[in-house]
């Protein structure tokens, strides 16, 4: 069964720096897979590829069975992959109500939207969202004078207004309480049924507790994929990032 | 009680009653030269509201307004010169003067009133889209935009400061009759010409407001907030970005229009580089973020210019620059944003005043 999405030999030199190298993954719907690895292994390189903020020197990513190489950001998450950011970036001078609209973005063309003032299906999806987010009580508030968890949710609940098929979710819990990362866990689990997700995670408790799939990084390249006790398991695994950690 | 400054209902109210003051003007001023020249400050409220519209809202700041602006007033200064002539006397006479024996292809479909006012409209707007989309797919923005507006506009000036014979060079434009409409003459200093130029700014001020009320306005105010976000939302912001500037511009073009209207002349101090500053400044001290503190600023500036002006001679500038620099340091979101603290005050007491007020932060009430 082909994956959701499929990265294959993909390659991002900056200069003479390869930061990805011959980098090739599979996710399969509705599963959770985590990306993993030390500081540097081109995490985050790799989401910003897949969404189209860069360009890949080579290699190709397809999403449902099309090529989305090097295709414009807006395209990309039309697409249906939606991406939280490692910074988390939320519309810091428009209220929390206004960035979920924002979000819920079925229709983005210009021309359109100048014709709509009322969005159908808007009220109940943003009344959910800011349910499952914890963010009702602060509908009317200023994005910017949010504290970071709080930030944190709206971004995550952002991604979830876009309703997208694949979500990327760099380091999603950092900052969060340990009642939020255990409802971060919850609501991650509960969305397979739906989407399937890439999360970016340094914290082996959170990605033991949720993950499917375990993808490790090292200097751009693969290093291992499998199960999360397989990788425990995994000796090049240990040596370069959990033996490490571990020592820290 | 939220802030009854972002009450929507309130601002539609607040507008209404603005407008509708404005409306009864002639009906108490007698003196037409008087009237005209409050009928050319309704020309400098829409290009505040342009100005307010592109770069309060949009983010897009712009400093060639006088591009469109220029482009609608020569359009219709063409139209108007080409009122005057006829079949046994087809070319201007100023191109007689610079020894042009026949009329340039780009006259020829002035002589048509209808065709000449719009393409007074339409090639400004073009312009607008053409040049706009090609900055904005190349990701160019903030003061790089600014930069290019400004060197086009330079542009445009030269060319027509250079291009005499077709332009009228440094002298301009300058129909000698008003502008007649279905064979009724709009006569500048008459009520008509007023209430015409107010009808546009109203049709103007109303279209971009609900603009802003729309889900491209918030996509607009998104994008100004942090555009690389808004591209993984989905959106394509060079789209947006195109759009906005593109309507700004159209108004602009309207405002060109309804002042060649209203003084039948037309120079190339339309876009001299100080005048498309200048409305920066207005939507500056007015306050960019609202479409009627904008205008309010322009009124200010001007009504100040006129009167202030004449008394202070060269040391208005000095006036004028020193008033900028308090506003920019002390209030950096304008005038109105006074009026916003001022009622944000009142709303966070217990009982709210009934008193109506300003206009259109970003933000709204339930």
């Amino acid at each position: 069964m082909p994956g959701l999405l499929e990265i294959h030999n993909l390659s991002k030199s900056f200069d003479a720096t390869k930061v990805i190298n011959d980098f090739s993954m599979e996710v399969v719907e509705g599963t959770l897979c985590c990306l993993v690895g030390p500081n540097g292994a081109g995490k985050t390189t790799t989401m910003d590829l897949v969404t189209g903020r860069i360009k890949p020197t080579s290699g190709k990513v397809i999403f449902a069975g099309e090529d989305i190489t090097a295709k414009h950001e807006h395209v990309i998450a039309r697409a249906g992959i939606g991406r939280k950011f490692q910074v988390p970036a939320v519309l810091r001078d428009l209220t929390v109500r206004q960035n979920l609209e924002v979000a819920y973005s079925r229709q983005t063309n210009p021309f359109w939207n100048l014709f709509k003032f009322r969005k159908a299906g808007l009220k109940e999806k943003l009344d959910e969202i800011a349910t499952l987010g914890g963010l009702s009580g602060r509908l009317n508030e200023r994005a910017g004078i949010l504290s970071h968890g709080e930030t944190q949710w709206l971004e995550i609940s952002m991604v979830l207004m876009q309703e997208p098929r694949l979500l990327l979710m760099d380091e999603p819990i950092a900052g969060m309480t340990e009642g939020e990362i255990e409802k971060t866990a919850r609501i991650f689990k509960d969305l397979r049924k739906t989407a399937t997700l890439i999360v970016v995670e340094h914290d082996m408790g959170f990605v033991r507790e949720i993950a499917d799939v375990v993808t490790v990084m090292h200097m751009g390249s693969l290093l291992a994929t499998g199960t999360i006790s397989e990788i425990e398991a995994d000796a090049r695994v240990r040596d370069v990032y959990l033996g490490e950690k571990e020592a820290a | 009680m939220g802030n009854l400054y972002h009450n929507k209902t309130a601002q539609w109210l607040v507008y209404a009653a603005f407008f509708i003051g404005l409306a009864l003007i002639p009906s108490f001023v007698d003196d037409a030269f008087l009237l005209n020249q409050l009928a050319t400050y309704g020309v400098y409220g829409m290009l505040a509201l342009s100005i307010s519209l592109c770069w309060g809202f949009g983010g897009i700041l712009n400093l060639g307004q006088g591009i469109a602006f220029g482009l609608g007033a020569y359009g219709m200064a063409m139209t108007m010169q080409m009122q005057s002539q006829s079949e046994s006397n087809p070319i201007p006479p100023f191109m007689l003067n610079n020894s042009l024996d026949a009329l340039p292809w780009f006259w020829e479909p002035f002589s048509n009133t209808a065709a000449g006012l719009f393409l007074a409209i339409a090639v400004p707007t073009l312009f607008c889209a053409i040049f706009g989309g090609i900055m904005f797919r190349a990701r160019v923005s903030g003061p790089f935009f600014a930069i290019m507006t400004l060197a086009m506009l330079s542009a445009f000036y030269t060319i027509i400061l250079d291009r005499q014979p077709y332009t009228g060079g440094v002298n301009g434009i300058t129909p000698p009759s008003a502008l007649q409409i279905a064979g009724v003459e709009i006569d500048p200093y008459s009520s008509t010409a007023y209430l015409t130029v107010l009808g546009i700014l109203v049709v103007a001020t109303v279209v971009a407001k609900l603009i802003t009320q729309s889900s491209f306005g918030l996509v607009t105010q998104a994008i100004r907030d942090d555009a690389e976000r808004v591209r993984f939302l989905g959106y394509s912001v060079a789209g947006y970005e195109t759009m906005i500037y593109t309507v700004s511009g159209m108004i602009a073009a309207f405002a060109g229009c309804c002042l060649v209207m209203l003084v039948q002349y037309v120079s190339p101090a339309q876009m001299d580089v100080s005048f498309s500053l200048s409305m920066v400044i207005w939507a500056a001290i007015g306050g960019r973020l609202s479409l009627l503190g904008s205008m309010c600023g322009a009124f200010l500036i001007m009504g100040a210019q006129s009167y202030l002006g004449d008394t202070f001679l060269a040391t208005w500038l000095l006036i004028l620059g020193g008033f900028f620099i308090i506003v920019v340091r002390f209030l950096p979101n304008g005038l109105a944003s006074l009026l916003e603290s001022a009622l944000g005050l009142l709303a966070s007491k217990p009982k709210t005043s009934a008193e109506p007020n300003g206009d259109a932060k970003p933000v709204p009430a339930e």
